[in-house]
């Protein structure tokens, strides 16, 4: 132990640990006090994870999906820690948010921690900062597409627009000078910033103590806390809260930590059996992926779809500027001294329908994907003048009344039970397969009812358009995995011997 | 929820506070280390992860494709092309080996690195010998051993095999300046 006691009679160990750990907190903390600090384990989490993952990451087009395949596939445990950092994404993000509605329920953000509150405003905005730039790195479709959107997003600003896209991307195109500027932002300026504004934000909690209970704080209180008279009431009021004997270590840090392992279990199981997935890589000529954002950006994104185009301006930058004006000024706005969400019936109304609002405006969003996916699925990406005409084919040879195609449910005309559903047929077959089919239905199923629609019904050039239109339809696998063929050819059948 | 700040003050003052707090550094050091083990074997294991990889086996190269166009008594030179991977970037590279063999059936081949510090070497006419231009490294030819200058061991042989007349070659990479052969 004398290597501590040299240290301590350096540093003096003992006071900082005094100061630090064994200090006491108001009594009655609950587990919604355990927020911030989960936040800062995942955000450590994500220093780790991300650490390591950048040791196996080229941030450059040509070889980024390469290099994050390589960490899915080849790295040991590579798939886990990807996972890990992918889904502690989004937990940032929710503890960041879940954190500051505990903050404004318990009116913990009014005197005397106003500042902290501007810190985590801060700190919120950051952490999307590294949501926006870490979405990008993988090059996959996702990525690209769903960054040529955000970017687009910020060009859509009236006279800065342009200037701010140019900003964001490195250049007027998204390309490998925008990769490494999200790289450099996600792994270098953010980081910094983060922890600068968490080492101030923790220590503004560590020297004015943490917030207590509302109630503590309300009884014959002065009406505003800009009351020259408030200052004196909250220093007696809070001694008081902490009177009974709560320590930081360990009545505090122990819920801290029963609620971290629990977070910490849920990332690890998240990205065991769900993973963070990996799309085809970026494709710049793609013009039929339909990108979406990380789920919590959602329903910012529906919130577009649901104003004109002419006012679209207002939503990509008003919102953002309305959200930011209203949570910076909120500490001076409200100043009143009451702090219990009972007690604040505006504050209260407010919180319910923002919350009400994300999320029905999330909900649209996840029902409109799914319908994407749908009208994907039917009608699949753009097609050629070749996959047109077999569409009109299609339809004027009436297919539908016998087979599901798309939403043309079959008409009762048709033997609808045994007809396959057509939806799927180009994930399982080539055209070549379905045009040798169509030609010769019982070459293939000897009790195939489908009747031939070789020659002289359909010439080889418009079965073949059939065919190649068919082929287009791949469900729901349309965008996110290769077709998987299963073409079996009939035996070639042999002439009869005289 | 009930609680208050005097019925909390009684049950932290009284002697059961110790028993209490003692569990909950007790579920303190518990919670910490099972976090620390979910984030760290994947953390840990992705960085010695090189470590772990176990080099894939080289398979059989063809680098020759007929015996009977290959010198006899003096060692040649072939080229070939091999599909590398480095890490995330497969790519193609020309490599090479020597061959070497005194009557056109038995051949032996040599990694074409002299064993002192990885340098091209050649092959002198005038000696019948292997001689390294970067610090005058000398090998013989028909069993690699070392005659003379600073390589710490013999030319790294390779495996070889002769089917129909093509010659096949096992490529490996040796670790270079220590006198043991090692597979890098």
């Amino acid at each position: 132990m004398s290597i501590s006691r040299w240290i301590d009679e350096r540093i003096d160990l003992q006071q900082l640990r005094a100061d630090l750990i064994d200090r006491r907190v108001p009594w009655g903390l609950t587990w919604w006090h355990t927020l911030g600090s989960a936040t800062l384990t995942v955000f450590m989490v994500q220093v780790v994870t991300g650490v390591v993952m950048a040791m196996y990451y080229a941030p450059s087009p040509d070889h980024a999906y390469d290099s994050i395949r390589y960490i899915e596939h080849s790295v040991q445990s590579g798939s886990l820690l990807r996972g890990i950092h992918h889904w502690g994404a989004s937990a940032m993000v929710v503890l960041v948010l879940a954190h500051m509605i505990r903050v404004f329920s318990l009116g913990s953000f009014k005197y005397p921690r106003e500042m902290s509150w501007l810190l985590g405003v801060g700190l919120l905005f950051i952490v999307l900062g590294f949501s926006f730039t870490g979405y990008l790195l993988p090059w996959d479709q996702k990525a690209y597409w769903a960054t040529q959107v955000g970017t687009n997003i910020a060009g859509s600003a009236p006279l800065i627009g342009g200037l701010m896209v140019k900003l964001l991307r490195g250049g007027a195109q998204l390309g490998a000078a925008t990769l490494t500027r999200f790289f450099s932002l996600h792994v270098l300026l953010l980081p910094l910033l983060l922890i600068g504004f968490a080492l101030l934000h923790i220590s503004l909690v560590i020297r004015q103590g943490m917030a207590p209970r509302p109630l503590a704080l309300e009884e014959g209180a002065p009406a505003r806390t800009n009351d020259p008279a408030y200052a004196d009431y909250y220093h007696e009021r809070y001694a008081k809260t902490k009177a009974a004997d709560t320590r930081f270590w360990p009545d505090m840090i122990a819920k801290d930590v029963v609620v971290a392992t629990v977070i910490i279990l849920a990332l690890f199981l998240m990205a065991y059996f769900v993973g963070a997935g990996l799309e085809p890589p970026a494709d710049p000529s793609d013009t039929s992926y339909v990108p979406l954002p990380e789920w919590y950006f959602l329903p910012f994104f529906q919130l577009l779809k649901l104003v004109p185009g002419k006012f679209e301006a207002v939503v990509t930058v008003g919102v953002p500027a309305l959200i930011v004006f209203v949570l910076v000024l909120l500490p001076f706005f409200d100043r009143r001294s009451k702090r219990s969400l009972f007690h604040r019936p505006l504050a209260a109304a407010v919180l319910a329908g923002t919350l009400f609002g994300s999320g029905l405006l999330l909900y649209g969003a996840l029902r409109a994907d799914r319908e994407n996916v749908r009208l994907a699925a039917t009608t699949g990406v753009p097609l050629t003048s070749l996959e047109r005409a077999g569409r009109a084919l299609v339809k004027s040879q009436n297919c539908s009344a016998c087979h599901l195609i798309g939403d043309q449910k079959p008409d009762s005309s048709g033997d609808v039970n045994k007809a396959p559903s057509l939806n799927e047929v180009g994930f399982r077959h080539t055209a070549g397969w379905l045009h040798s089919f169509i030609e010769s239905p019982t070459r293939f199923h000897p009790d195939s009812k489908m009747p031939s629609y070789g020659l002289p019904k359909l010439s080889h050039m418009e079965m073949e358009e059939v065919a190649r239109y068919l082929s287009t339809l791949r469900g729901k696998h349309a965008m996110s995995e290769a077709p998987q063929i299963v073409d079996t050819f009939p035996e070639p059948v042999k002439k009869m011997e005289h | 929820m009930a609680s208050t700040p005097a019925d909390r003050h009684d049950t932290d003052a009284d002697g059961t506070s110790v028993g209490r707090r003692s569990f909950l550094r007790w579920v303190s050091g518990v919670g910490a280390a099972i976090s620390g083990v979910l984030v760290g074997i994947p953390v840990v294991r992705s960085f010695v992860s090189p470590v772990l990889i176990k080099p894939v086996a080289t398979g059989w190269i063809k680098v020759a494709d007929d015996t009977a166009l290959l010198d006899v008594g003096a060692p040649v030179r072939v080229d070939f092309v091999k599909e590398q991977s480095d890490a995330w970037i497969e790519s193609i590279a020309q490599n090479s080996v020597w061959l070497y063999s005194d009557d056109g059936e038995k051949f032996k081949a040599y990694n074409p690195r002299c064993t002192h510090l990885g340098c091209a070497y050649f092959y002198d006419k005038d000696t019948k010998t292997f001689g390294c231009p970067c610090h005058r490294g000398q090998f013989d030819v028909k069993t690699g051993a070392v005659l003379g200058g600073p390589p710490p061991r013999p030319l790294d042989e390779l495996p070889v095999e002769v089917r129909d007349g093509v010659v096949f070659v096992q490529y490996k990479e040796f670790r270079l300046g220590i006198p043991e052969r090692r597979e890098a």
